[in-house]
């Protein structure tokens, strides 16, 4: 029984050796697929990086009219923000706070004096520091806030932070897909250098076949031997993953241009990201196999 | 053992292969097929060994209408025959032991009786010491050798032979004809020998069924090719 489980394994090792240049050849395109992917899947996951970053920086000001200040109204409005959808935190700040705020912008002593006699006629509003969970839906949010009663007005900070999170959104779908059609193109790469490793072994096949061999156990060899070669084919991307990863993090500093572009903490993102790349080797290398070899099955009585 | 009723083979480009096969062999029996270059001698061991489907009629094999099988079931239907063919179709990538000990691992039969079974079979077919030879170190006749010991490795009831000399010369030829007499005779095994060696029909003589054109044109118990007119 153990040892109806372990053949295909210990086949599918001794396939791998016994036809190095072909599992050479395949593992070799694994490799550069797979390099291309991780290339991606950094680039990829650090524009989301930078956009959530971005959008956590990014807050609407909206002030209360004069004439709504009560607590309860102050609170009606509060709920009413908080169940527009993309709202995430809420800080309220009062008009007292804002001018002490405001007073501290200034440097001199003196503007800050000139400024003193206002405290008892303040002329600023209470105000409510909405965060948004999405940063390109900021103008619709603010928009919204702005129809409820009581607002005095709303503003956001900084158009163009807007469109910087428009832009990174873009390249990030951009490199997305992107990624994804380098995935398909590698599976069509591998399957294609598999199929050639079994047509040259097809000889091979027709004989199991003739003495008595069953279609799953022609298979699994060739299954485990795939899944392998994937596993080779990972290993280069994976050291230059992980390795090349902490040497940008380390060269860059954690960031890229400013503090606002952060990059992922190399521990424990690196070793998760080789460990994705072993995974999509040997599952694209399993798969690779399986449909080349059933198709040759298939086509032979 | 063998029942072929009214056996057509037509292939799909349209060569008619075979027309109107009725053939009967029984258990333990000994027989040649012979015939020219496409006479139909090929399609008919497909036929029987479940690799292609008659177009009409029925092929049974041990109880089995092999034209009936399903593509999954072939590979269990073929554990009651052996096959051998003129080019050996040896696995290159594994030892002489390994070779036939593959017809049984694929029977799932355990390991201590795989190693029993196939030193046996080596000692049969007389190559006791090429146990860890790859067949591409041995000789022609060694290589023929090595495919019968797997095709006879799991006891099979019918051993077809498609021109097992045909790639020989004579003192191999005859070494084969008396390794494949003595299966015969020690385990009952019914042999369906396919060949164009007349030397050979003629001096082992058997039960010989002429093939000529798609059609069984003689079928001699006694044995010996009698030149048909053409």
């Amino acid at each position: 029984m153990i040892s109806r489980l372990f053949r295909p394994v210990k086949e599918g090792f001794r396939g791998v050796i016994r036809h190095g240049a072909m599992s050479l050849s395949s593992a070799t395109a694994v490799t550069l697929t797979l390099i291309i992917i991780s290339l991606f899947l950094i680039f990829t996951v650090n524009v989301r990086q930078f956009t959530e970053g971005l959008e956590q920086t990014i807050t609407i000001n909206a002030r209360v009219d004069f004439d709504h200040e009560s607590a309860e109204e102050e609170d009606r409005i509060a709920l009413a923000i908080s169940e527009i959808d993309g709202v995430g935190n809420i800080t309220y700040y009062t008009k007292d706070q804002e001018f002490e705020y405001y007073l501290d912008s200034f440097e001199d002593e003196r503007t800050r004096q000139a400024m003193e006699p206002f405290r008892d006629n303040n002329p600023m509003h209470d105000a409510f520091y909405v965060e948004v969970t999405d940063g390109t839906r900021l103008e619709e949010i603010t928009k919204k806030i702005e129809e409820i009663e009581g607002i005095f007005d709303t503003n956001f900070g900084g158009q163009s932070a807007v469109q910087l999170i428009h832009m990174l959104r873009t390249i990030r779908i951009g490199g997305g897909i992107l990624a994804l059609a380098l995935s398909i193109l590698a599976i069509f790469l591998i399957q294609n250098t598999i199929k050639l490793t079994i047509l040259a072994r097809a000889d091979e096949i027709a004989i199991m076949r003739n003495v008595g061999a069953k279609n799953g156990f022609i298979r699994s060899p060739f299954v485990v031997e795939g899944a392998i070669i994937g596993a080779i084919g990972a290993l280069i991307p994976m050291a230059i993953t992980y390795y090349g990863y902490h040497y940008l993090y380390e060269l860059t500093g954690g960031y890229v241009i400013t503090k606002m572009f952060t990059l992922i903490k190399p521990v424990p993102f690196a070793w998760q990201l080789a460990l994705v790349l072993l995974v999509l080797g040997m599952v694209v290398g399993l798969i690779g196999s399986f449909f080349s070899v059933n198709r040759y099955l298939r086509w032979k009585r | 053992m063998i029942e072929c009723t009214h056996v057509y083979k037509k292939y799909r480009n349209g060569t008619n292969a075979l027309y109107d096969i009725n053939l009967t062999v029984g258990q333990g029996e000994f027989v040649y097929i012979i015939g020219p270059t496409g006479s139909g001698k090929s399609t008919l061991i497909k036929l029987l060994d479940g690799e292609e489907i008659p177009t009409k009629g029925t092929v049974g094999v041990i109880g089995i209408d092999v034209g009936k099988l399903r593509h999954s079931k072939v590979p269990i239907y073929r554990r009651n025959i052996g096959v051998v063919f003129q080019d050996y179709r040896l696995l290159p990538s594994k030892t002489v032991f390994e070779n036939i000990a593959y017809a049984l691992e694929v029977i799932n039969m355990k390991k201590e009786m795989i190693r029993r079974r196939t030193r046996e079979v080596m000692n049969l077919v007389g190559l006791d010491d090429k146990g860890n030879s790859f067949p591409d170190q041995l000789s022609g006749g060694q290589q023929q050798r090595v495919a019968i010991g797997r095709a006879i490795a799991n006891r099979p009831k019918l051993l077809i032979a498609d021109e097992p000399t045909g790639n020989l010369d004579p003192a191999m030829s005859d070494e084969i004809m008396s390794l494949l007499e003595k299966i015969n005779r020690e385990y009952g095994t019914t042999i369906l020998m396919v060949t164009h060696d007349l030397t050979l029909v003629n001096k082992h003589r058997k039960r010989t069924i002429v093939l000529e054109h798609g059609h069984v044109v003689a079928d001699l118990a006694e044995g010996g090719y009698v030149q048909h007119d053409q």
